[in-house]
């Protein structure tokens, strides 16, 4: 009987862990909600109930005897990590097939979870490559390209290594985005490129938070009006930091 | 448009979907697909700025095909559709007509600033009925399945 009972909980505990790897990593709601009621339901659980916005989740799940436990898990931050979504989603499907032990899913989860590094060299290249073709993909020249690389590695740092210390996030991109614009324009002034605009669009298209504005959007009209109002306003809260941002440099030097 | 430019558009739209795949690490068996996704939606892209002068339907049938490729992608490849919507969509983004848009609002050219508005509206209503038309057709029929075997309100 107690056995049981410790199990149900580990077995939620599980569930909500996953779930906000997931949270954490990008994914919809939908899928995040989805997995938690799967992975719950395969265990043996009758019922379970998921309440979930984009910085908090909170689950109710009742076992056969009638006992409800419930849990919930606060999200702090998120971040594109789609690679890690596809080997949590692969672990998810794992649990529910095979119902292995709940210790031994848990150390499988964590062993995706700790793979954590902060600079990867492969994201920043990544990261390099994208900047310099969308300066060529909006109508820049091969010089603009270049100069835009720096300022891409540039954002990757600051990426990397001052975002993780937990500053604030709409401080942090007005930031990185006045850093660029001031560069771009940098290189336009000693001749290392010609279209300052064109090195900015290719560096925006970085920091831009597009993707979330489209998934908050998917979202609403999925049904998940809370966690997509929430991710929107958080997105066009972002653009304006990135506006802010640029204007600084271009309202100080573009009139010199 | 020349062929130039339409080649220009496709390659470095190709480019940079890989970029953004290296970005938000995507899995190395995964990368290729990804960056396809997006090359293709630029040739999408291409064709129907040829056929269409209103930014709505210059944007929305790329998303439509992104769409479609990702779902059928994910199922094909047993992956988070996420993976390659993200890839094959991030060309149509409109950065630089938001960049105009908050330029001339700097320098305060009201006129320019409310067309380059109105244009970076109408592109993004179109991605976003694009993607949604899809997603919300499949959520629709995956819902239902789950809904059946759960049986949850």
């Amino acid at each position: 009987m107690q056995e049981t009972k410790k199990c149900t909980g580990e077995v939620l505990s599980l569930a909500m862990d996953l779930g906000k790897s997931m949270v954490k990593c990008g994914a919809e709601m939908n899928r995040v909600e989805e997995t938690i009621i799967r992975v719950c339901y395969a265990y043996g659980m009758k019922r379970v109930e998921v309440f979930s916005i984009i910085s908090m989740m909170t689950v109710t799940a009742f076992d056969d005897e009638g006992t409800d436990y419930t849990q919930s898990r606060r999200i702090y931050a998120y971040s594109n990590n789609l690679g890690r979504l596809e080997q949590l989603n692969a672990l998810s499907r794992k649990i529910c097939s095979e119902l292995p032990d709940v210790s031994a899913a848990r150390d499988e989860l964590e062993k995706i979870n700790s793979e954590e590094k902060r600079f990867r060299l492969s994201a920043c290249i990544g990261n390099c490559i994208a900047a310099a073709s969308f300066t060529v993909f909006f109508g820049g020249c091969w010089r603009d390209a270049l100069a835009s690389v720096p300022i891409a590695v540039m954002i990757y740092l600051m990426n990397a290594f001052i975002k993780a210390k937990g500053i604030n996030r709409l401080f942090f991109t007005a930031l990185c985005s006045a850093l660029s614009g001031f560069f771009a324009l940098l290189f336009v002034r000693i001749g290392f490129a010609d279209n300052a605009d064109m090195i900015m669009i290719g560096d925006i298209m970085l920091i831009i938070p597009g993707l979330m504005l489209i998934n908050s959007i998917r979202e609403m009209l999925c049904g998940d009006v809370m966690s997509g109002l929430m991710r929107l306003i958080e997105s066009l809260i972002v653009a304006l930091s990135i506006a802010c941002g640029f204007a600084v440099p271009i309202l100080l030097l573009k009139g010199v | 448009m020349e062929l130039n430019e339409a080649l220009r558009i496709v390659f470095s739209g190709l480019v940079g979907s890989g970029g953004f795949a290296l970005f938000f690490r995507v899995r190395k068996s995964r990368i290729l697909w990804a960056t396809l996704g997006g090359g293709l939606t630029c040739v999408v892209y291409v064709i129907s700025m040829k056929y269409f002068d209103h930014e709505f339907f210059q944007n929305l049938f790329p998303a439509l095909f992104g769409a479609i490729y990702s779902e059928v992608m994910a199922r094909v490849t047993k992956s988070p559709n996420t993976t390659y919507l993200a890839c094959s969509i991030i060309p149509l983004v409109p950065g630089g007509k938001l960049y105009y848009t908050m330029y001339y609002f700097i320098i305060g050219e009201m006129d320019l600033f409310s067309e380059a508005l109105k244009q970076t509206a109408r592109i993004s209503a179109g991605l976003a009925v694009g993607i949604i038309t899809i997603s919300v057709f499949v959520h629709i029929v995956n819902h239902g399945k789950f809904k059946q075997i759960y049986d949850i309100e």
